[in-house]
């Protein structure tokens, strides 16, 4: 924009430029350092022996303790949490996301019967409040019989996942080329194959914004295991953590060990993916 | 983290295709009504004209089935029987089973720790609102002038946003606690010590606390919708502005500030439905009593303890009806509050 104005003014503007430049870049690494500092400690205190944490809270540690992680495996017992988390997580987001770009498919034409009331109803479970459904699932997941199984996790994440899932996608597909459909039906295609070959691939960038929304939750949530999961068979990472830490309250190390493992994954994902992860919850953040 | 920060670059239509987004999880029960779809699209010669157009006209509604079973067993199912719940006075476990009408809701609305847990809940939500209204707006902008490292700023700051609330909290433990907590031993090398408190048990500061670590956490959210509503605004109306002799300050709060105003009420809903359920942060920093004294107790905790009982699981105080009524009267209130404020910030919005 310097260009546009007039030579005279040009130095000053540019001087202007340049301080702001540097206030902009001081209150980012600000904001950066203050998310990344308490990050790092995390990171270094889950190699601290517990003594060192009093003695040494601010240095390195003296003596790495890599024992801390080997430990963290069979007493805080990662090594039942993290399979149980990363099944449960799988499970929930591929169901979920499968089952909404489904129901997207289903009712993409409004002048179908049901199919505004259907996207109305099944977006307004965005309100749903997991307090008060969690304790009736409790009893409803005792009834039928999947109480201490992992599908008492999965089935729920399942369909706590939808709403968000047909809030996002139904659009997507709406707004596909009718033509590729038409085209796809006179081929001789059935309605399962166009969905299947035709409208799903289409739907990839939505898909993935879905699966990357509900992951971060479910691989997150804690509330719901806290109730559901109460055989300590079928805890997921975060309730693990708390249940180690109720019994080893002075062990740190251990716990800030298991910490980094639980988020270890998704931060991983994240730095892999950082744009779909962006776009993901842009998506999911301005509709919801 | 390539490095095509193009304008769309946060639209979900120009992200490539992700891994394993699309599994097969359930092959079998698609396959049956594959079958079934099949033979009722196809206009068979001898079939009645009624039955081929019932299908054309609701053969959509078998790609919805799985899930609205799904939908109706897991959450439909389990709001209605918590309705019903609510009207008896059943512990959890035990027999007693009776119908006491809405005595439920008329003890919750006259017990003060429920207005105390929503009186914090109000304060959670005044202050991290203020929180991401602000900071969260500052750093869009900042990072909307696209700097250079942009992507790196951008990738550092969304990252606690992924984090569980577990993490953040045992993150924030590392600083704030009394025993290993950095903070105290750091306030008092650099001559503060009077400074130094047991920050999560301080009847004054627990509840910031809490707040702050909260706010860390969420951060991201605000920066995420504050920056793709930056990047819906196009130049020209900037550029319009500047021409026209407006200052930097003059353009931002006549012209960019109106336009954000839908990334303003997607922020607000969103803080509100999710500063109403918070509950893990509180449960890791400070327990599920909200310790100290109440201090940092929010409806969340409350629920909890009141259907579980103090002691934990299942004992002898559990009072498991009550809370699911209390439940049923957050979740009122807060249907009513969230369409409330959509329709009171929609009103305020301007068109780009």
């Amino acid at each position: 924009m310097s260009t546009l104005a007039a030579p005279r003014r040009q130095t000053s503007r540019r001087r202007s430029q340049r301080t702001a430049a540097i206030a902009r870049h001081a209150l980012l690494i600000l904001a950066s350092l203050v998310v990344l500092v308490p990050i790092g400690y995390t990171i270094i205190a889950s190699f601290k022996d517990v003594p060192e944490f009093f003695g040494n809270p601010f240095g390195l540690p003296h003596t790495w303790q890599w024992q801390n992680y080997v430990r963290a495996w069979t007493e805080a017992r990662i090594a039942v949490t993290l399979p149980n988390s990363i099944i449960v997580t799988t499970l929930a987001v591929t169901g979920s996301t499968v089952l909404s770009a489904l129901i997207a498919y289903g009712i993409c034409r409004r002048e179908k019967p049901f199919a505004m009331a259907l996207y109305v109803f099944f977006v307004s479970g965005m309100l749903v409040p997991v307090q008060m459904i969690v304790l009736p699932l409790f009893l409803l997941l005792k009834a039928i019989g999947l109480f201490g199984t992992l599908f008492a996790l999965v089935f729920p994440y399942t369909a706590l996942g939808l709403p968000l899932g047909v809030l996002i996608l139904t659009p997507l597909v709406a707004a596909l080329p009718r033509d590729l459909s038409e085209a796809a039906r006179i081929d001789g295609a059935n309605e399962w194959q166009i969905f299947w070959r035709v409208i799903l691939p289409l739907m990839r960038p939505g898909l993935a914004s879905v699966a990357i929304l509900n992951g971060v939750w479910m691989w997150n949530e804690f509330f719901i295991p806290l109730i559901i999961s109460v055989k300590s068979s079928t805890q997921t990472l975060p309730v693990g953590i708390m249940s180690f830490v109720g019994v080893y309250s002075t062990e740190w190390g251990l716990v800030f060990a298991s910490v980094v493992v639980s988020a270890a994954p998704v931060v991983v994902a994240y730095l892999f993916m950082t744009r779909q992860f962006v776009a993901g919850l842009t998506a999911g953040a301005l509709k919801g | 983290m390539r490095d095509n920060a193009n304008r769309s670059g946060s639209m979900p239509s120009t992200a490539p295709h992700p891994p394993g987004a699309t599994g097969h999880l359930l092959p079998q029960a698609g396959e049956g009504r594959a079958r079934r779809l099949q033979s009722n699209t196809r206009p068979w010669p001898g079939r009645r004209r009624r039955a081929a157009g019932l299908t054309q006209r609701y053969g959509h509604l078998w790609f919805v089935l799985p899930g609205l079973i799904m939908f109706l067993t897991f959450i439909v199912y389990p709001m209605a029987s918590a309705v019903w719940l609510s009207f008896f006075d059943w512990k959890g476990i035990g027999k007693n089973f009776n119908f006491v009408g809405l005595a439920n809701f008329h003890q919750a609305l006259s017990s003060p720790g429920f207005y105390r847990a929503a009186e914090n809940n109000l304060v959670f939500f005044i202050a991290i609102l203020i929180f991401q209204h602000t900071i969260g707006l500052l750093i869009a902008v900042q990072l909307n002038a696209r700097p250079r490292f942009m992507q790196v700023y951008r990738t550092i700051l969304f990252l606690p946003t992924i984090l569980s609330l577990i993490a953040t909290g045992f993150i924030w433990t590392l600083i704030l606690s009394p025993n290993i907590g950095l903070l105290n031993p750091l306030l008092r090398q650099i001559g503060l010590g009077f400074l130094a408190r047991s920050w999560l048990s301080d009847t004054t500061f627990a509840l910031p606390a809490v707040i702050l670590v909260q706010a860390w956490n969420l951060l991201g959210w605000s920066i995420i919708i504050y920056l793709s509503g930056l990047q819906n605004i196009p130049q020209e109306l900037r550029q319009a502005a500047e021409i026209d002799g407006a200052t930097t300050w003059q353009t931002f709060w006549r012209v960019v500030f109106p336009l954000l105003s839908p990334s303003f009420t997607s922020l607000t809903v969103l803080t509100f439905i999710q500063i109403f359920r918070v509950f893990d942060v509180v449960y890791v920093l400070t327990g599920p009593m909200g310790a100290p004294a109440g201090r940092t107790d929010v409806l969340g905790t409350l629920v909890y303890r009141t259907a579980f009982g103090v002691g934990g699981m299942s004992s002898n105080d559990a009072r498991m009806s009550y809370a699911i009524a209390m439940s049923v009267l957050i979740f009122l209130i807060m249907g009513a509050v969230s369409v409330l404020l959509i329709t009171l910030l929609r009103k305020r919005e301007v068109e780009a």
